[in-house]
């Protein structure tokens, strides 16, 4: 066999990492938000949260674009922050995985916690706990197996984005070719083989967090 | 410390109430009635007695701070916990509220030890597991301490629950049905074990229970809810055995109450006499001189435990309600056995099971009913 370009497979892995880290720290917060406070607006933030499931992927990516690129502020702090735009770079790869992750770290989350007894946390608090030590003691230990299982969802998802990473990071061998990319790349120009090496990883990892997610999650009790 | 409590409330279905803490209405059964009492807890065992639904949890979940009354005032001593007129919420941890909640809120994923532990933060490690230890003790659970919630029996977790609101040394404690799902050999010794406490600590107890039982052996005093109002309150001899309300009274025990109507007044001899009746048959009993008048329709309440019944007709006695009937049934209740006699209408008559064996009480047999004018209340309209 030829020698196996690894870049896009450790590229994703970064990529995914990355994008979980922060998927499971603003997917968590926000599921708490929607799971345990009701305010005027509440479901308009469920609705937003969940687009990026249901839109076209180059739909979402173009709409990366416009806010990470030049014309727009956020881009041009970034650029200012950074020191170059997040267009075209493995940066960008992570920002589009996040968002392709993050309405399933939410509504996983959020299921997770509604399911958590406010009894359990009222008890906690009459025992004289803070806010944060109550979500940290019992609501956290207590939604741990959902939330687990979310994360593991949003990297299986981070690890296989394609239509907005394409659009956002482009496909630079070497730089921001994905796993996924590569595999569309490599179909096109005939190397089967290669692209072969790389569907079966994927796919692999994929069936494993599955797995292991369907465990997590399955009768326990 | 007196714990004195006034609380206004609306309560409805889940929904729109934005004054519950969380932002989501927690533990309101009822559809659109409103939660309005006002009463004092002094140190001791004050009881909360009434209907499922009747306001007696929501009232725990305001004086503990988990929900917030829309308005009144919630102070213990001169500390105040809520008062509506001056914008003061204290925050559920600041209150020093021990909590048994219904459905105890052990938690599953901590030991019994470290439920008991949990929450005094400002101790060292050491005081707190000394703390838990010696509650755990004092309620003869340490065997438990290192067993998750689900691995001990019903007694034991309620124990558990127990120790835990009172380790943390709360000002007040609110204990909500604690013994619904107990058997009656357990529930006499957390009984007990309550009772001990009570002597010890001296603190304000409310107990909610819609148990009459448990009402007369642990209260003091009892408050009487019905539909988010206090209808009677006192002590529990006073308050069960003169009704005021007919819900009171089916609340309390009171077997016997049948619509009625005047058909006789004797002011000299103090007496009102009354004709109950209904499809099958009628009675008249001796009431009373009161208010009505003559035609009027009343609610007539008797207790079934003033119901003396014999197998000969009672002469020379002062009863002056006399009646003949057939037993149709003999229900043995744990704790009493309830004889139901035909005398026109179905009359209950409280007995001991040894009363019933020494007469040789059977069905279909005839025998005699009595029971004087004091044991018969007519009551307010509200029905």
């Amino acid at each position: 066999m030829a020698e196996i370009d690894w870049f896009p497979l450790t590229l994703s892995l970064r990529v995914a990492l990355i994008a979980t880290a922060f998927v499971v720290i603003f997917g968590v917060a926000l599921g708490w938000l929607l799971a345990r406070h009701r305010f005027f607006g509440r479901e308009l933030l469920d609705a937003a949260v969940t687009l990026p499931l249901v839109l076209p992927p180059t739909v979402l990516g173009y709409y990366l674009l416009i806010v990470l690129g030049h014309r727009s502020p956020i881009g041009n702090a970034i650029e200012a922050i950074t020191g170059h735009s997040l267009v075209f770079t493995w940066e960008g790869a992570v920002v589009a995985a996040a968002i392709g992750a993050l309405p399933l770290m939410v509504k996983t989350s959020r299921a997770a916690i509604a399911a958590v007894d406010t009894n359990l946390e009222d008890a906690a608090r009459t025992l004289g706990e803070s806010e944060l030590k109550v979500f940290w003691r019992v609501t956290m230990p207590l939604a741990s197996r959902g939330i687990i299982a979310a994360a593991m969802l949003a990297f299986a998802r981070a690890l296989g984005d394609f239509g907005a990473t394409l659009m956002v990071a482009g496909n630079i061998p070497g730089r921001t070719q994905t796993a996924a990319i590569a595999i569309f790349d490599a179909a096109q120009a005939g190397r089967d083989n290669y692209a072969l090496v790389l569907v079966f990883i994927l796919s692999a990892v994929a069936l494993v967090l599955v797995y292991s997610t369907n465990k997590l999650t399955a009768g326990h009790r | 410390m007196t714990l004195s409590v006034r609380i206004k409330k609306a309560l409805r279905t889940s929904g729109s109430r934005a004054s519950a803490r969380g932002g989501e209405e927690r533990g309101a059964a009822a559809q659109g009635f409103s939660l309005d009492v006002e009463f004092d807890v002094p140190p001791g065992f004050t009881i909360l007695f009434g209907a499922s639904g009747s306001g007696k949890t929501t009232t725990l979940k305001s004086i503990s701070g988990i929900v917030s009354p829309d308005s009144g005032r919630i102070a213990i001593g001169d500390e105040v916990l809520f008062d509506s007129s001056e914008q003061k919420d204290l925050p559920i941890r600041k209150r020093g509220v021990g909590y048994v909640f219904q459905d105890l809120a052990l938690f599953p994923h901590l030991t019994a030890r470290a439920n008991v532990e949990f929450g005094m933060t400002r101790l060292s490690r050491a005081d707190r597991r000394r703390k838990a230890e010696a509650m755990m003790e004092a309620l003869r659970i340490s065997h438990t301490a290192a067993r998750k919630p689900r691995e001990v029996s019903g007694g034991e977790a309620q124990r558990v629950a127990l120790a835990r609101a009172l380790a943390h040394q709360p000002r007040i404690l609110l204990l909500d049905e604690p013994l619904s799902a107990i058997d009656e050999a357990t529930k006499r010794g957390i009984i007990a074990d309550l009772k001990s406490i009570n002597r010890e600590l001296r603190l304000p107890i409310i107990y909610v229970t819609h148990s009459r039982q448990e009402a007369v052996s642990l209260g003091e005093r009892v408050i009487v809810y019905e539909q988010g109002r206090v209808v009677a309150s006192g002590e529990p001899i006073s308050v069960f055995g003169t009704p005021v309300t007919a819900s009171v009274a089916r609340l309390t025990g009171v077997e016997n109450i049948f619509s009625a109507k005047v058909i006789g007044k004797s002011e000299e001899a103090g007496i009102m006499t009354v004709e109950v009746s209904d499809a099958e048959g009628s009675c008249r009993v001796d009431v009373p001189f009161g208010n009505e008048s003559l035609g009027e329709r009343v609610t007539l309440a008797v207790p079934s435990g003033d119901i003396l019944l014999a197998t000969e007709e009672p002469r020379s006695t002062s009863l002056r309600n006399r009646m003949r009937g057939t037993i149709t049934a003999i229900d043995d209740d744990l704790n009493r056995t309830i004889v139901r006699v035909n005398a026109g209408v179905i009359w209950s008559a409280s007995v001991t099971r040894q009363a019933v064996s020494e007469l040789g009480l059977s069905r279909n047999q005839e025998v005699w009913l009595a029971f004087k004018t004091h044991s018969c209340y007519l009551l307010d309209r509200s029905a």
